[in-house]
């Protein structure tokens, strides 16, 4: 079987809200059906990788400071992904991540921090830096081709307009904007999200679903991925949903 | 004049509040902060000096320690011992102690101070010391983030001109000791390296690059999470000199030396070792005598939850509160470090005190576990410690998921031999009731 190759960008600053774990569970869901995964990071005056080699490219959320650390690096960037991206590698992005792949981040002092643009959307913070969409989110979202319920936590300031196709639709939290009804932005092989917790960890479907596309991205006949014991992320999901979904 | 009204509706409250055998830890200060137009700790006139602690971790334990050095050597003091240490915390126990000019009769104030309430508290009251112990990532969700903390207090401490006492060994911290240039009260203190610091950063954390000059910081070593001798090669912040270093640091006595002085403390943490080598320098400070200093740091213990010990049965249990990776991952060092085997509880809440979120979890490092032959999760987020533990390579088999405290405790003692407690922040007292509970019914001892 085809081994996975992962790129996690900028792992050592953009990593709030346990957003490394995201890694962490698809390495072991990988690990657990003996699919070989490997990882490769990239940080700000690492060697320039080919993007394109890579089956997935992650990027987690930051806090202002490091976001703006990087940005000026991850646009040198820019032609890499967007060349990986139109050639089919998935790109899974967190908060900041999913911020700058849009046009721009205009931060709460009304500075543009310029994004990658590779989708039209473009986020603006509040000018308070109080004012911030923090809680429990649920979302529910047609990727895997059936409604499934995503449970995560969100924590932005951070209002991301102009989102043609969103990843769900929000049933209870914020959202892309404050009270939002949808949140995320996706594609087949993107999905891009506010959704800290880490996001994958009571979502085992999502992970499967790009463990799955990385696995048949090149692949003459799709091979189908063994399932494995949920049991303790669906109780855990189950618990959040009864909770909130009252 | 309004002043004087300010207080004489406070005290009504507090006595109001008594009378209904309530606790006054917060709300009068809740009531005066709207009527003062929040500015609930401006009415009162305190003429001693006021020594605040802040930071993550360890404030409690430095305010109280700081505390018995003042009141050891005779003098009066007025401590906020049950960590209201909110500006409207802070204002109901000064109304407390005020005459009704508002004036506050005492030779010190040892006030643990909020990391957030710093300015909002200090900007009403003059301060003669500030203590700030480390900051780690700790209930994010509420403070907004890290770097918003620092600069409100560096904010503050860019027009102070009072005494600063830094953690040196933590580059969050110690950046505070360069807001104000003019200050020349600023004191660091260091740890030189114990047994078990690396060379490698071993948990997720803050603080990787510096804030002056944004290059990476160099480590000669770190003694836990990103707490260790660091410095900018670039524009040599980290360069300073010690006012007080702790060596000879060896927790398996446990003894460590601070200026030519040795001290035996009761716990053995490096932690404790940070902390009361800032009691240290607080008491050199202030030229506490050496006797009374030396009876503080050897005797200080606590009984909170802090490595408390129970016995279930005849079975040892350790319960150590952790309300961020940082503490969970000392503990796990701690269980790491002892020989056979263990098991382990984790009780997670997810309570607005513990804040809402739990993904820290995710930044405690499980795959160093050793020996560990069952683990059992409880608490209002058993499930995601759970999956959290599993995710980690560590066998689904062996995690027992019990949400119920008292079936958890049941579940953990049902086999014999060594316990460990893993309890976050609103978790730790329901445990301590669980443990007891366990014991009142089925025999054993508590501490």
């Amino acid at each position: 079987m085809k081994t996975i190759k992962i790129l996690h960008m900028y792992a050592d600053m953009l990593d709030l809200y346990g957003d490394s774990g995201n890694m962490e569970i698809i390495k072991y869901r990988c690990k657990m059906r003996g699919i070989e995964c490997e990882t490769d990071k990239y940080s700000v005056d690492s060697p320039m990788p080919d993007f394109s080699s890579y089956d997935l490219i992650y990027i987690g959320g930051g806090a202002d400071l490091e976001q703006q650390h990087i940005s000026a690096d991850l646009l040198k960037c820019k032609d890499g992904i967007e060349k990986a991206y139109k050639n089919g590698t998935f790109l899974f992005l967190i908060c900041g991540g999913y911020q700058l792949m849009g046009k721009y981040y205009r931060d709460a002092d009304g500075n543009d921090i310029k994004g990658l643009g590779l989708f039209d959307y473009y986020t603006v913070a509040p000018t308070s830096r109080r004012k911030r969409c923090i809680g429990n989110i649920v979302v529910e979202t047609e990727i895997t081709g059936t409604p499934v319920k995503v449970v995560g936590f969100e924590n932005h300031g951070g209002q991301t307009q102009e989102v043609k196709t969103p990843f769900g639709k929000v049933l209870y939290g914020n959202g892309n904007c404050s009270k939002s009804e949808a949140e995320g932005y996706t594609e087949k092989n993107v999905i891009a999200t506010y959704l800290h917790g880490p996001m994958l960890s009571k979502n085992p479907e999502i992970s499967d679903y790009m463990i799955e596309y990385c696995i048949n991205r090149e692949a003459e006949t799709p091979e189908k991925l063994k399932p494995l014991n949920d049991k303790l992320e669906n109780e855990c999901r189950n618990v959040m949903l009864g909770r909130l979904l009252k | 004049m309004k002043n004087r009204l300010l207080i004489l509706i406070g005290k009504i409250i507090v006595k109001l509040l008594k009378l209904m055998k309530r606790n006054a830890g917060n709300l009068p200060g809740i009531i005066l902060w709207h009527l003062s137009g929040q500015k609930s700790v401006s009415m009162f006139k305190v003429d001693c000096p006021i020594i605040a602690v802040t930071g993550t971790n360890g404030k409690t334990s430095v305010t109280n320690c700081i505390a018995q050095l003042f009141e050891r050597s005779g003098k009066k003091i007025i401590i906020n011992r049950e960590g209201n240490n909110l500006d409207t915390g802070i204002c109901s126990l000064l109304l407390r102690y005020c005459d009704m000019s508002g004036k506050v009769d005492a030779d010190y104030l040892i006030l643990e101070t909020d990391e957030s309430h710093v300015p909002v508290v200090y900007s009403q009251l003059k301060l003669d010391t500030l203590v700030v112990l480390n900051f780690f990532r700790d209930q994010l969700d509420r403070n907004g983030e890290m770097e918003t903390l620092i600069q409100k207090i560096n904010g503050f401490c860019r027009t102070f001109e009072g005494n600063l006492i830094l953690n040196g060994d933590d580059p969050n911290t110690a950046r505070l000791g360069k807001a104000n240039p003019k200050n020349k009260n600023v004191k660091y203190f260091h740890a030189e390296p114990y047994a078990f610091a690396t060379d490698k950063i071993f948990e997720a954390s803050e603080g990787r690059f510096c804030p002056f000059c944004g290059e990476p910081l160099e480590y000669e070593y770190y003694q836990y999470s990103h707490i260790g001798k660091f410095i900018c090669k670039n524009c040599k912040f980290g360069d300073y000199e010690p006012y007080m270093t702790a060596s000879g640091i060896d927790l398996e006595k446990p003894v460590f030396t601070a200026d030519g002085h040795e001290y035996s403390p009761k716990l053995n943490s490096i932690y404790n070792v940070y902390n009361m080598t800032a009691v240290a320098s607080a008491a050199k400070l202030y030229e506490i005598d050496e006797q009374i200093t030396d009876d503080v740091i050897s005797n200080y213990t606590v009984n909170n939850g802090r490595m408390e010990n129970f016995m279930l049965k005849d079975r040892m249990a350790t319960l150590n509160l952790a309300k961020n990776p940082v503490g969970a991952n000392m503990t796990l060092r701690v269980m790491n470090e002892m020989q056979g085997e263990k098991e382990l509880l984790f009780v997670l809440n997810d309570n607005v005190a513990d804040g809402l979120d739990v993904s820290w979890i995710w930044d405690i490092n499980f795959s160093i576990f050793e020996r560990v032959t069952r683990v059992v999760t409880s608490g209002t987020r058993a499930h995601d410690i759970a999956v959290r533990i599993k995710c980690s390579g560590y066998d689904a088999e062996k995690i027992a998921v019990r949400p119920d405290l008292d079936d958890a405790v049941e579940e953990l003692a049902r086999t014999e031999g060594r316990k460990f407690v893993i309890a976050n922040y609103t978790a730790v007292q329901p445990t301590r009731s669980a443990l007891k509970r366990y014991i009142a019914k089925h025999g054993g001892k508590s501490e």
